[in-house]
C-alpha cells in the first residue's frame, strides 16, 4: 500500500433503531482510536442527503482515502453510500459497510454487549479498509450474433423472433431437415390445427430470412470463450448432395436400389438410401444415408449420380468444421421418447399392432390402418403413463404433460376417420391444465370415447388381435378386452447427448435429466451460465403452445442480453499471480463456471465468466490465486479485527455466504429475533472462499468457535461444503483444535429460524467445551508465521 | 365388507398409527407413494378370489383401516407371484407387504374370513421344521385335526389311492444336518420374515 490510509468512520443512529440499543457515542470514541482512523462521527440518518453530505464533506476536508459506514445491512444501502463516496471523488470500492442494525441492535437487547459487538465489527471493517484497493468494473463488447442449437419448433421460433429484431442467427440441426417432432404430428390439440400447415410456413420463412443461417447435419463440437463472446466449433456431417444444386426432383430416389426404414415415419415404412426426410423438408434437398448406400457399404452403384440432372451428388464430400463467434447460445435440443421395449408387460415390438403414440400420428397421416394387415382399426386402446410418474428404475418420476391431451386428440381423430370406431383410453389421472383442455376432455366424453381409470397392467398379442388387461379402479373389476390396435404413450426424456452438451456448455441438468433453468419461477429461460439460454422441451416436457411461448420469451431475454452491445462485469473476480502458478490445474475442476483455463505455464481466469465465488482461492496449493475485494490480506485483517480486543466469551465467528445466508440473517433482524451477542457475522462470497489459514487466524486472534453458513442456491454446493468442512476439521485436528469448534449448514432465505437456533445451540456447545487456552492460541500464532 | 356396505368410513375403524406401523415393516416403506393407478390389481392372477383388490389394501393402509385390511382374504390369497411388484410404477414391494400384513394379522390375533389359510401355513411350517422337507400325510392330518377332524375319514380312501400310485409315502424322510435348518427357523422367527 503506497499511501498512508486515512480512514473516516461514520456511525448511523438510524433514528433510534441503532442508537436505542448501541451506545453510538461510545462506539465513536472507540473507533476514533483505531489505527489509521482520521475522523469518527455519528449522525441521525446517514442515508439521508445531509448524512451523505457529511461523508462527502469529510472526504474533502480530511482528505480521507477510506470510508467505513456503520449502519444497516449492505444489502440495503451499499449502492447509496458507494454513489456518495464516488461523487466525492473516491473510488467506490474504498468503502466498507458494517451492519450494526440487522446483525446487532435489532437482535440484541443488552446495551453493553451490543455496544461491544458493534465496536468489534467496526474494528474489523477498519482493519479491512486499510487493505482496500480501488477497482473499476469492466465493460466488454458483445458479439451481436446468436447460436441456436436444435431446429425443432422451439429453435425455429426463437430464431425467427431474433432475426426479426435484426440479429444474425445461426440455427444448427443435427438431422438433415429442421422441423423436429412437430413436423411429424398430424393435428395439434385442442384446436385440431394441422401441424404441418402451421409449422412449415415458419420453416420456409426461417430459411428465406437473410438474418438466419440454417446449418443441418450439424452439431456443436466444442465451446470456448465467455458470455458475450463465445467461440463455437460446429461439426457438419456430409450430406453427399449439394443443397444448392438439388432441385428435389426425386430422380435419384427412383433409381436407388437400397431400402431402409424411415426415421421420420417412425420406422413404419421404408424409404431409399438417398431420401428426403419429408415433402416439406428445409432445406428441400436429398441426403444419402451412408450406412445403407451401396457405394459406401460395397463400393459399387453410384446410380443416383448418373441420373441426377443437376449434378448435385458429391460422393467425396467430407466432414467439415465451422467456426462461429456468437454472443449468446440458445439450447433447444428437445426430447425423445423412452424406449418402450423396457416395459416387457406391454409387448412392444412383439406385434405390429402395438405402436407408440408418435407412430400413430404417422399412421393417421398415411390414412389410418393396422400395420399388421393394412385394414382399418375399429377398436383402439390408448395406454397412458408408460414409464411416466414412476419411481421404479425403468421409469421417469415426472409427468409427460402431453400424453393425456394427445390421446384424447388421437381418439377424436380416429372417430372422425372411422365412423364406427371405438376408442378406449386407459388413464391414471387425466391432466387437462391448459386453456381449452378441460373442455376438450369433456367433448371426448360426449363423443363416446371410453375412459377407463386404471393404468394398463398387461398387453398381450393374441393372434390377429391384441389383448389389454387392466383394473377399472373406479368399479373395482378387472377388464380384459381385445383390440385392433394398441397405442402406448411413452415418457418423454431428454434428447440423446444432453449430458455431453451440458458439460460442453458448463450448465447444469436437473434431477430429471433436462437442462436446469437459473430460477424455477423468475429466471425460467436462463441457465447458470450468463449468455446461455434454453427454450422448449430441452428444459422439460411441454406442448407446442408452451414451447412457442417460451421460445419467444427466450428470444426476448437474449435480445436484452445482447442488445446493450456491451456487458458490464463486476471487478470482484479472482486473479492469478503468474510467478506463483505452476499450472497444476487443480483449480480448473473446482470452478463452477468453467472460468479457469489452462494457458502457457499457468492458468488464466476469465474475468467475464468468473462469478467471484472464491472457491478456487484456498484450493490453490501455491497461493497463486486471490480474489479482488475479498483478498486474503483484507479478509485476514477483518477476521483479526473482529476477534481481537474485548473479552466476550465464548467468541464465535459466523461466516455467511453473502447473498442468501447473509440475507437470511438480515431477515432474522427485521423480525427482531434475538440471539447471543457473542456471534459475530462476516459476509463472504461463499464459504468455499475460506481455507485453514483463515480459521487459524480467527482462533489465534481470540475466536472460540466458527460457523459456516451457505445459501442453498450457492455456486458452492451442499456436498462441496460438506467435503470442505470435513477436510478443514481434519486440518484443525493437526493444530490441536477440537473439530467440534467448527460447524456448517446451508439455508434458504426464509429459514432464518434454523440458522438462529444453530447460533444458540452452538454457543451452548462452545460454552461447554470452554474457551481456547491462551497457550494454544500462542502456539497457533507461532505456526501461522510458517504458513 | 363393513366399510363398503356402510358407504362411509366409520371413525372407529380408523387407526392412524396403522400407517406408520406398516411403513416400518418390510414392503411397507413406500406405501405413501401409491397413486392408486391400479396396475397391481390389474396384474393379479388371484384377484377373482379376493374380497378386496391389492390396490384397495394399500389404500386401507394409507387410511389407517387396520382391522379391515388385516381381516381381508386378500393378504392370505396372495400367491406371491410378484406380478404386481415387478410392474408397480411407484416401486412398492406389494408381495412382501402382503407377507408382512399376514404376520401382523397373526400377531394381533385378527381372524380372517378364510380360517384354513393361516392354519395351513402353520401346519406346513411345523412339518418342514420336523423333517426338513414336506410329508403330505402328516400335513393333511395336522391341518384336518385343526379344521375338520371328520374330513380325515372322508379322505382316507383318497390317501390310500395316492399311496398305491406312489404319489405319497407313508413314512417321512428326514434331511441330514437338520440343525442348520433349525438355525434358519430360529432366525426367521426373530426377524418375522
Amino acid at each position: 500500500m503506497s499511501e498512508e490510509p486515512l480512514i473516516g468512520v461514520y456511525i448511523c443512529h438510524c433514528g433510534g433503531n441503532i442508537s436505542d440499543t448501541v451506545n453510538v457515542e461510545m462506539v465513536k470514541e472507540a473507533a476514533s482510536l483505531f489505527r489509521g482512523v482520521k475522523v469518527a462521527q455519528t449522525y441521525e440518518y446517514l442515508c439521508s442527503n445531509p448524512g451523505q453530505d457529511m461523508i462527502k464533506k469529510g472526504i474533502r476536508e480530511h482528505r480521507l482515502n477510506r470510508v467505513v459506514v456503520a449502519s444497516c445491512s449492505p444489502r440495503m444501502h451499499l449502492d447509496t453510500f458507494r454513489q456518495a463516496v464516488k461523487s466525492a471523488g473516491l473510488n467506490p470500492y474504498l468503502l466498507d459497510m458494517v451492519n450494526i442494525r440487522e446483525h446487532c441492535s435489532w437482535v440484541h437487547d443488552e446495551k453493553e454487549s451490543a455496544t461491544a459487538k458493534a465496536i468489534a465489527l467496526i474494528r474489523g471493517a477498519v482493519e479491512r479498509a486499510r487493505y482496500l484497493e480501488p477497482l473499476e468494473p469492466k465493460s466488454i463488447p458483445v458479439e451481436k450474433k446468436i447460436l441456436v442449437i436444435g431446429g425443432g419448433v422451439a429453435g425455429i421460433y426463437a430464431s425467427i423472433e431474433l432475426a426479426d429484431k435484426g440479429y444474425q442467427v445461426y440455427l444448427i440441426e443435427k438431422r438433415p431437415s429442421i422441423g423436429g417432432h412437430m413436423a411429424q404430428l398430424s393435428k395439434t390439440f385442442p384446436t385440431f390445427d394441422c401441424s404441418a400447415c402451421i409449422l412449415t410456413p415458419k420453416m420456409v420463412y426461417a430459411s428465406q430470412n437473410p438474418n438466419i443461417k440454417i446449418v443441418t447435419n450439424a452439431e456443436p463440437l466444442n465451446i470456448r470463450g465467455s458470455p458475450g463472446n463465445y467461440k463455437v466449433t460446429v461439426k457438419i456431417r456430409p450430406r453427399f448432395v449439394d443443397e444448392d444444386k438439388c432441385t428435389a426432383c426425386s430422380e435419384c430416389t427412383k433409381c436407388c436400389p437400397v431400402k431402409k426404414p424411415s426415421e421420420f415415419e417412425e420406422n413404419l415404412i421404408e424409404e431409399k438410401a438417398i431420401y428426403i426426410p419429408f415433402q416439406q423438408a428445409v432445406p428441400n434437398a436429398y441426403v444419402i444415408d451412408k450406412d445403407y448406400c451401396l457405394y459406401f457399404t460395397k463400393g459399387v452403384c453410384r446410380l443416383c449420380e448418373r441420373f441426377c440432372k443437376g449434378k448435385a451428388i458429391i460422393f467425396d464430400q467430407k466432414e467439415e468444421n465451422m467456426e462461429l463467434n456468437v454472443g449468446a447460445i440458445i439450447v433447444c435440443t428437445g426430447y425423445e421418447q423412452l424406449n418402450l421395449k423396457k416395459f416387457g408387460q406391454y409387448s412392444f415390438g412383439l406385434h405390429p399392432d402395438i405402436v407408440s403414440n408418435l407412430q400413430f400420428e404417422r399412421l393417421m397421416l398415411q390414412s389410418v390402418h393396422r400395420p399388421s394387415n393394412g385394414k382399418t382399426p375399429r377398436k383402439v386402446a390408448f395406454i397412458l403413463c408408460v414409464g411416466s410418474r414412476s419411481n421404479s428404475s425403468n421409469g421417469m418420476e415426472y409427468c409427460c404433460k402431453i400424453g393425456c391431451m394427445n390421446a384424447i386428440k388421437q381418439a377424436l381423430l380416429l372417430e372422425k376417420a372411422v365412423p364406427d370406431a371405438e376408442p378406449w383410453i386407459f388413464y391414471t389421472d387425466i391432466r387437462a391444465h391448459g386453456k381449452g383442455y378441460e373442455e376438450f376432455y369433456a367433448s371426448a366424453r360426449n363423443h363416446g370415447v371410453k375412459f377407463v381409470r386404471g393404468r394398463a397392467a398387461e398387453v398381450m398379442p393374441n393372434g390377429d388381435e391384441v389383448l389389454v388387461k387392466a383394473e377399472d379402479t373406479l368399479f373395482g373389476m378387472q377388464i380384459e378386452e381385445a383390440f385392433d390396435l394398441v397405442v402406448l404413450s411413452p415418457a418423454l426424456i431428454p434428447n440423446q447427448g444432453t449430458l455431453e452438451l451440458a458439460e460442453m456448455l458448463g450448465i447444469d441438468l436437473g434431477s430429471d435429466g433436462f437442462f436446469l433453468e437459473r430460477h424455477h419461477k423468475l429466471r425460467g429461460v436462463e441457465t447458470k451460465r450468463e449468455g446461455i439460454f434454453i427454450a422448449g422441451c430441452a428444459q422439460g416436457p411441454k406442448d407446442v403452445r408452451e414451447t412457442t411461448m417460451e421460445s419467444m420469451a427466450t428470444a426476448s431475454k437474449v435480445a436484452t442480453f445482447i442488445g446493450k452491445g456491451e456487458i458490464s462485469v463486476s471487478p470482484e473476480v479472482a486473479y492469478v499471480t503468474s510467478e506463483k502458478c505452476n499450472a497444476c490445474g487443480i483449480c480448473i475442476d473446482y470452478c463452477p463456471t468453467k472460468a479457469i483455463e489452462e494457458a502457457q505455464n499457468e492458468v488464466a481466469i476469465n474475468s467475464i465468466s468468473c462469478i467471484g465465488c472464491g472457491i478456487c482461492v484456498p484450493i490453490c496449493p501455491r497461493e497463486a490465486i486471490d480474489l479482488n475485494h475479498c483478498t486474503d490480506s483484507q479478509l485476514i485483517a477483518q477476521i483479526r479485527g473482529v476477534c481481537e480486543g474485548e473479552t466476550t466469551s465464548p467468541k464465535i465467528i459466523a461466516f455467511l455466504e453473502r447473498t442468501t445466508a447473509y440475507g437470511s440473517a438480515d431477515l432474522g433482524g427485521q423480525n427482531r429475533r434475538s440471539y447471543p451477542a457473542n456471534i459475530r457475522i462476516i459476509g463472504v462470497p461463499t464459504t468455499g472462499r475460506l481455507g485453514i489459514k483463515h480459521l487459524l487466524h480467527a482462533f489465534a486472534a481470540g475466536a472460540d468457535g466458527i460457523i459456516f453458513i451457505e445459501g442453498d442456491d450457492s455456486a458452492f454446493s451442499e456436498e462441496q461444503l460438506r467435503n470442505h468442512v470435513i477436510e478443514l476439521k481434519k486440518r484443525l485436528h493437526t493444530f490441536n483444535i477440537e473439530s467440534l469448534r467448527l460447524v456448517s449448514t446451508t439455508t434458504t432465505l426464509p429459514q432464518y429460524e434454523k440458522m438462529l437456533d444453530l447460533f444458540e445451540t452452538f454457543t451452548e456447545r462452545i460454552s461447554r467445551i470452554g474457551s481456547l487456552p491462551k497457550e494454544r492460541r500462542d502456539e497457533i500464532r507461532g505456526k501461522l508465521g510458517g504458513l | 365388507m363393513e366399510v363398503i356396505s356402510a358407504h362411509t368410513i366409520a371413525p372407529h375403524l380408523v387407526n392412524p398409527l396403522f400407517t406408520k406401523e406398516v411403513m416400518e415393516m418390510r414392503g411397507g416403506e413406500k406405501i405413501l407413494d401409491c397413486i392408486q393407478c391400479g396396475v397391481c390389481s390389474g396384474s393379479c392372477p388371484a384377484r377373482f378370489a379376493m374380497d378386496y383388490t391389492p390396490m384397495q389394501i394399500i389404500r386401507m393402509v394409507q387410511l389407517g383401516l387396520k382391522e379391515t385390511a388385516l381381516a381381508s382374504s386378500t393378504i392370505w390369497i396372495c400367491a406371491s407371484c410378484y406380478a404386481c411388484t415387478t410392474r408397480c410404477p411407484r416401486d412398492i414391494n406389494i408381495t412382501v407387504l402382503m407377507s408382512s400384513l399376514k404376520n401382523l394379522a397373526l400377531r394381533e390375533g385378527i381372524s380372517t374370513k378364510i380360517e384354513t389359510k393361516p392354519k395351513f401355513h402353520r401346519s406346513f411350517a411345523e412339518v418342514v421344521r420336523k423333517y426338513g422337507r414336506i410329508h403330505e400325510p402328516e400335513l393333511i392330518t395336522k391341518l384336518m385335526k385343526k379344521t375338520d377332524p371328520e374330513a380325515l375319514f372322508h379322505n382316507a380312501a383318497l390317501g390310500l389311492r395316492l399311496w398305491r400310485k406312489g404319489k405319497i409315502r407313508l413314512l417321512p424322510s428326514k434331511i441330514k444336518q437338520r440343525n442348520h435348518l433349525l438355525a434358519i427357523f430360529e432366525k426367521a422367527s426373530k426377524e418375522e420374515i
